[in-house]
């Protein structure tokens, strides 16, 4: 604050209303943003926020500072057999559970078999690859999941129930529950459980000190976690309604981080008193065609699409540079081919394909989306009058709570307008292939209306392709011929960014999918 | 009174019972269920997934036997769980009504002080510069939408002027007294009782305008009795009956609470948890609120109506 009156009452209004925070407080809206949860969980049923739940419970691997491979956590190293369908980890000695009983490899069977039991209400997305005897186990016709092996204390021996290449990667949210500590809670209480807000005994580098539903969760440092002694007293996470009053919190003083939109990014990065994180989403936006429409059937039409929209003016001008435009689902590079098409815009070649592909223009289509932020719905204007002056009369329709049961159980949709999180060690195999959406009816039982052969045989090979490379290659082949067939309506993949304040001490935040969890070391964390 | 008051309450429990089955119905109506929310459309979630999850909820059972279960459980007493939280309705309500309550109910009074204040000593100054000045910023208050003015009243007094927080119910990671607490409610309550001020005063001014101009008053100053003691004595109390209707019809704020503003200062209210529960079709949470909105709306009303006796002597309840 170069103002002096303005410093002089800030001062006075701190000294005077108590404000002055604690020695050793880091504050933060943790959970504002794609990757947070507006509505405070557990680990188990949480769908995002693995930012602020990894701070108090480990899995036994996180994803690496950048979300692109993975990071060793509650387990050191792990190996399998030569065709994926054994998986061994080696435990970390010494580590404690916040209440100083001791992490072995029973509490890692106890957190499957708690977790699996009869009337789990687990969330999906955290649930890892099925293993040996789980689901007989989960239906009550077991006493303990057989795939699951304590070879010793700090061993564990996992059976898959499906070569798994890329088995770890499905640990990242698989967090680890202390076996001592509880009793009288089943995974059918999960959601309704107060253990993870009152108890929360986790080996985390912070130990949970106090929640206050709709407002804070404070955590103090663990003195005993395994990577050091957290430099930090205290950690807490405050709850925001909007991003604008996270925003102006900030500015004001009153916390030390939040997520930011892309245009806010831009404004508040260039002060010299906040620091800007940014990073890839992980999440490619783009368009889905229904072709139980037989129009959508026609590669033409689809690349129409793509050569009417300037995919990169929206990515530069109407998206403030934060955006890059993409030539398939995946937005990792590295799963690019060397070559294809990156569908420059070019109006003309766009009507001469729907000339070509007998489009009526009188005809308008409906685009349906979940997405209501000012960044999608900038883009989607764009994209709009594109796609008008190409001959193409389109309307965006944002439905955000109902989107899931109109988009994936009914029929009637044309288009999609989403985004799809593709991790680096999982494809979205699911949405291409046959019965990848059993709730779907129809002679093609995919989720667009239609199967993809050359895809599903690419699928088939990707999936026990243990070798990095040869897995790479395989991702660049799915790339190359979603690309030339335009399977979809690639657009881009677009960057998220938080803030803070400058003054920080090895801070760091990255914007991982569902918020991680990532190797993000807090335990440096530290204040000026 | 007593009589026309149990009347009152007896009448109300249809009307209670027409409110909950038309809510449950309008959330049946609208896409999705609670399901699509804990869903993240960018994730890849299995259909095994949602259809699991909505077994779950009970969601795969008609709906006349999921409001009937939701009925039978309320005569228990028992609102039942939030479906994207985990917490018991009832608590989570009440812990949002005291905050939507301290909030509201501060605005409401300072609204009606000063609104009743201003319209008295506008009136009394009509066509003065008094008058014209503070109608003018009447408007102007009643024509800000909540949320520019929340945000300004922020970016002026706890951003550039950092002499109010900038949200919250109270500061965290420190000791939080009354004194900070009170501290945190002063600009939230500040914004919310600007437009309400503006529109008291205006009833209030109209309102005595028009009673200073009757009959008993001029009799009243032709009886020699000083012009303070004819509009507070005299005018005041006849010109509070309508007064007292518009404060009545604004009670159930004090209930429903102000989404904008709730949402500006991070205040946690009614108003952004409805809005959650609707926008996550949180079927509990969603007629728990409704139910709690309706009683309190109707126990207002009833208020309302036993507040027009006390103040006017000639109204008699059967």
């Amino acid at each position: 604050m170069r103002n002096p009156i303005r410093k002089l009452t800030a001062i006075a209004a701190a000294l005077a209303l108590g404000w002055a925070l604690s020695a050793g407080t880091l504050i933060g809206a943790f959970d504002v943003g794609p990757g947070g949860l507006a509505v405070p969980a557990g680990p188990w049923y949480n769908t995002a926020g693995n930012t602020w739940i990894s701070k108090i419970w480990t899995p036994l691997v996180v994803q690496d500072a950048t979300a692109s491979g993975l990071a060793p956590a509650l387990a050191t190293e792990w190996s399998s057999n030569a065709d994926f369908t054994e998986w061994t980890f080696n435990l970390r000695p010494g580590v404690t559970w916040h209440d100083g009983a001791p992490f072995t490899a029973a509490d890692v069977k106890f957190t499957w078999e708690w977790v699996h039991a009869p009337g789990s209400q687990a969330a999906p997305e955290t649930a890892p690859s099925p293993l040996v005897g789980q689901q007989a186990y989960a239906d009550g016709a077991a006493d303990a999941i057989e795939g699951l092996e304590i070879v010793d204390d700090l061993t564990v021996r996992f059976h898959t129930a499906e070569p798994s290449p890329r088995f770890p990667a499905t640990l990242i949210k698989a967090y680890i529950l202390p076996a001592h500590a509880l009793t009288g809670v089943t995974a059918a209480d999960i959601r309704t459980t107060d253990w993870w807000f009152t108890v929360a005994i986790g080996t985390g580098p912070f130990m949970h000190d106090e929640f206050v539903a709709d407002q804070y969760w404070q955590l103090a440092a663990n003195p005993d976690y395994w990577a050091g002694a957290p430099k930090l007293d205290t950690l807490i996470n405050r709850y925001f309604a909007d991003e604008t009053a996270a925003i102006l919190a900030l500015e004001s003083g009153e916390i030390h981080f939040t997520y930011v939109s892309g245009d806010v990014a831009v404004g508040l990065g260039e002060r010299p008193d906040f620091e800007l994180y940014s990073g890839p989403s992980g999440v490619t936006n783009y368009l889905i065609f229904n072709y139980r429409d037989p129009a959508f059937q026609d590669v033409r039409l689809r690349q129409a699409f793509l050569y009417a929209i300037d995919r990169q003016a929206i990515a530069e001008v109407i998206l403030n540079g934060t955006a890059q435009v993409v030539p398939c689902i995946t937005p990792f590079e590295a799963f690019w081919p060397e070559t294809y098409n990156d569908y420059a815009y070019d109006p003309e070649m766009a009507r001469s394909l729907l000339a070509e592909a007998g489009w009526d223009s009188s005809r308008e289509l409906e685009i349906v989306t979940y997405y209501t932020s000012q960044f999608h719905r900038d883009a989607m204007a764009a994209m709009q009058q594109f796609l008008s002056e190409a001959g193409m009369r389109v309307s965006f329709l944002e439905d955000p709570s109902g989107y899931n049961s109109y988009f994936y159980t009914g029929q009637n949709w044309d288009v999609s307008y989403r985004g799809l999180g593709v991790n680096v060690q999982a494809f979205p195999y699911r949405f291409y292939e046959e019965e990848g959406w059993p709730e779907v009816v129809g002679e093609e039982r995919t989720l667009m209306g239609q199967r993809f052969p050359e895809l599903e045989t690419l699928f088939a090979q990707a999936r026990v392709e243990g070798d990095p490379d040869a897995y790479q290659a395989l991702m660049q082949d799915i790339c190359r011929v979603q690309n030339e067939q335009a399977i979809e309506g690639y657009m881009w993949t677009a960057v998220r960014f938080g803030v803070a304040r400058a003054d920080l001490v090895d801070f760091y935040w990255y914007p991982a999918p569902a918020g991680g969890p990532y190797d993000d070391r807090p335990e440096l964390w530290d204040l000026p | 009174m007593f009589t026309f008051a149990l009347r009152r309450v007896l009448t109300s429990i249809p009307v209670l019972l027409a409110v909950t089955i038309l809510v449950f119905a309008l959330v049946e109506l609208a896409p999705g269920d609670v399901a699509d929310y804990f869903i993240n459309p960018e994730a890849n979630t299995s259909p095994e997934a949602l259809a699991e999850m909505r077994q779950a909820y009970g969601l795969d059972r008609p709906a006349p036997v999921r409001y009937a279960i939701w009925l039978g459980q309320v005569v228990r007493g028992d609102l039942g769980f939030s479906f994207v939280s985990g917490e018991p309705v009832a608590r989570m309500v009440l812990r949002r009504f005291q905050n939507t309550a301290t909030l509201m109910s501060v605005a409401l009074a300072v609204s009606i002080v000063l609104g009743v204040t201003l319209g008295v000593f506008v009136a009394v100054r009509q066509y003065s510069i008094w008058d014209h000045a503070l109608s003018a910023l009447s408007f102007l208050a009643v024509s800000m939408p909540a949320f520019v003015t929340g945000i300004l009243a922020l970016y002026l007094f706890a951003v550039l002027l950092p002499i109010f927080p900038s949200g919250g119910i109270r500061s965290v990671g420190v000791d939080a007294g009354l004194w900070d607490r009170i501290h945190h409610l002063i600009l939230p309550a500040a914004v919310l009782s600007l437009a309400q001020t503006a529109t008291f005063m205006r009833y209030t001014r109209f309102s005595v305008l028009e009673v200073l101009r009757a009959d008993y008053v001029r009799t009243a100053r032709g009886k020699g009795l000083a012009e303070r003691r004819v509009t507070m004595r005299h005018g005041l109390p006849n010109a509070l009956i309508p007064v007292i209707t518009v404060i009545g019809l604004s009670l159930p704020v004090l209930v429903v609470g102000a989404v904008f503003t709730e949402t500006i200062f991070s205040w946690p209210g009614m108003g952004t948890l409805y809005l959650t529960a609707v926008g996550s079709r949180d079927v509990p949470l969603v007629m728990g609120l409704n139910l709690f909105i309706a009683v309190v709306v109707l126990a207002a009303n009833l208020l309302t109506d036993l507040a027009y006796g006390l103040v006017d002597p000639r109204i008699r309840y059967e």
